[in-house]
């Protein structure tokens, strides 16, 4: 079904844009992967470890295989569609990450409307600013955006209200936006089960694999709507002369949590947060992000309800020197669950990680095409659910792990 | 934003020309400041067939302010990779250009006095301006923070300065000085404020998406 969804949708975007004869900018990149890794067993098999690549999966390895594709349906009006192929086992080889119209009106005055209907990213990464949400600064995105990546997607529709000060003689720009949307009830199954991670595979609209919650090795749906209420996000976004950039959002599915749903082996989950985020480019070439984000989600139907908190920030430093850039970036991460229905099951475990990340690397840009990039990465996590004894279907290892992952990646893209 | 002109112009003499000098609050030389020296109470003089180029390259516009006469026909070819959508809503001349890339367009007649802040609508980070004058003197200073002005008829000038690091809308010095036949003027002025920080730029290098 939902390879056939994928496939329809990118089809459709193709034919839509020939039919049109419409101005389209398509683009696809690349990149492979040289990987090293001591990490312990990856969500992707079913694990707890922090990484995208476990010590069993390094080798040579397709970082992802990525289509984009801009093409006017109006003057004013865009589709966007993002197809990614990652090369490991989840049930669709092909599938997209994002699909949604945009209007953009040309500005008549300092404020200009915008909508988005589809399915899209929320305006929190200041990290994920390529095409095909991938970031220029790391490999590896950090665990605040990894999250946003595996488990939040718009599925709906937003409305932003833009302040063009810069277009009007004043040194900066505001934005306001508010989206209300469906189909994320699952959200906050993987920060539950599994706690934060550091990788850069982005769950696909359709797409499954392996959900990371030992003892939990149901298969995941992670874009689904089982209780037909609307959720919403709401945001503010500031710029000043592009040296200091401000986004605030805060997000909230408004999942109702009686409904239990066969496909995805789960009852909805209610997840509510609040992220901040600034950019600083105090020189050229240099630029400093940092984010953080908080939020609790709840699930199951009590009592007691399951309840976890969580929270996460970041510190990214990047440089850009001719065709080098170096980025470092400092990751620390916590989740908690502070009410239980299952510990009886789980050998009296209440799921719970913290830790923290270092990632440090080095990008050489040989010409528009190809580049390369050499990233090291190290986090040091406790995980309470790691110890869970294997009669009740637990890992136990030691609780506290260090992994670390190298990666050399050489990426064409076109 | 008010600032005032701390060192009156001297006036001196020889042929019809005028040097205008532009430091900073902090005493250094200003690149870029924007001069036009209008002639007081003289009639405008639209340019005839002139041209004038405000190039896209790596999301900025090239140069960041242009300065023309009035009646000039200002192309703006797109060399980036990626399309551009160029608008004003300013006064002085509110345009669009629809979505292209290359030279699709017809370079747009900017027939009225003032100043144009241009912006793309696919990618908010760019802002260029483009000041239009009635006066055929105008001119940037250069690194050393000086502009020559040349071939200027006899009489009473109005000499206004702006610089888009002092942003906002109007001309933010001016002084009035008398140019007289066969002498060289000097006007020397003086920022009473710090440039605001220069503008950065980001995503010049990959394909940037912006939210």
């Amino acid at each position: 079904m939902g390879r056939l969804l994928a496939t329809f949708g990118a089809a459709t975007a193709l034919l839509l844009a020939r039919a049109a004869g419409a101005a389209t900018d398509f683009d696809w990149s690349v990149d492979l992967r040289a990987v090293s890794s001591d990490g312990t067993e990856s969500r992707l098999d079913g694990g707890l470890g922090k990484l995208r690549y476990d010590s069993a999966h390094d080798g040579l390895r397709l970082g992802e295989a990525r289509a984009g594709l801009r093409t006017d349906l109006t003057e004013t009006m865009r589709l966007n569609a993002e197809a990614v192929a990652y090369g490991d086992h989840d049930v669709n080889a092909v599938d997209l990450t994002e699909f949604y119209v945009d209007w953009r009106p040309i500005p008549h005055s300092i404020w200009r409307s915008r909508v988005k209907l589809g399915a899209f990213y929320p305006e929190i990464s200041l990290e994920n600013r390529l095409r095909g949400w991938g970031s220029p600064y790391t490999l590896t995105y950090s665990a605040i955006n990894t999250w946003i990546g595996e488990e939040l997607r718009t599925i709906g529709t937003e409305y932003s209200l833009d302040w063009l000060g810069r277009s009007n003689g004043h040194s900066f720009d505001v934005s306001f936006n508010a989206a209300a949307f469906g189909w994320n009830d699952p959200a906050g199954t993987v920060l539950a089960s599994r706690g934060w991670g550091l990788t850069d595979r982005q769950s696909t609209l359709f797409g499954r694999f392996a959900n990371g919650g030992h003892p939990y090795p149901e298969r995941t749906v992670f874009y689904d709507d089982m209780d037909k209420r609307a959720g919403y996000h709401a945001g503010i976004s500031a710029n000043y002369r592009g040296l200091l950039e401000f986004h605030a959002l805060h997000y909230d599915n408004r999942a109702n949590l009686a409904p239990y749903s066969a496909r995805i082996n789960d009852s909805t989950w209610e997840t509510y947060f609040d992220s901040l985020g600034v950019r600083y480019t105090p020189t050229a070439g240099l630029t400093l992000i940092s984010q953080w984000l908080h939020g609790r989600t709840f699930a199951g139907l009590g009592p007691p309800i399951n309840a976890w908190s969580f929270d996460s920030e970041f510190l990214l430093a990047s440089w850009l020197h001719g065709s080098m850039r170096y980025s470092a970036r400092y990751d620390r991460f916590a989740s908690q669950q502070t009410a239980s229905s299952f510990l009886a099951y789980v050998d009296n475990t209440y799921f719970g990680d913290r830790g923290h990340a270092w990632t440090l690397s080095a990008e050489h840009r040989f010409n528009e095409h190809w580049d390369m990039t050499l990233e090291a990465l190290e986090v040091q996590s406790w995980v309470a659910q790691r110890g869970i004894d294997s009669e009740y279907g637990g890992l136990d290892i030691p609780l506290d792990q260090r992994e670390r992952q190298y990666q050399l990646a050489l990426r064409y893209q076109h | 934003m008010a600032c005032t002109v701390l060192a009156a112009p001297a006036q001196a003499a020889a042929a019809a020309a005028l040097q205008v000098t532009v430091t900073g609050a902090d005493g250094k030389p200003v690149e870029g400041a924007v001069v036009i020296a209008e002639p007081v109470g003289g009639a405008a003089h639209p340019a005839v067939n002139a041209k004038a180029v405000m190039d896209q390259r790596n999301l900025m516009f090239v140069p960041d302010v242009l300065v023309v006469q009035t009646g000039t026909a200002v192309d703006f070819p797109n060399s980036d990779q990626v399309r551009h959508q160029v608008y004003s809503f300013s006064s002085a001349k509110p345009f669009q250009l629809a979505l292209y890339a290359g030279r699709a367009h017809a370079p747009v007649v900017f027939d009225h006095a003032g100043l144009v802040t241009l912006g793309c609508n696919i990618h908010d980070s760019m802002v260029g301006y483009i000041w239009v004058t009635d006066s055929p003197w105008f001119g940037r200073t250069s690194a050393n923070g000086t502009l020559q002005l040349r071939d200027l008829a006899p009489g009473e000038y109005t000499v206004r300065i702006w610089h888009a690091r002092l942003a906002e809308t109007g001309p933010q010095l001016q002084a009035r000085l008398h140019v007289e036949e066969g002498s060289a003027a000097t006007a020397n002025f003086r920022l009473q404020h710090a440039l605001k920080a220069e503008l950065m730029h980001h995503g010049a290098d990959k394909k940037w998406a912006d939210y």
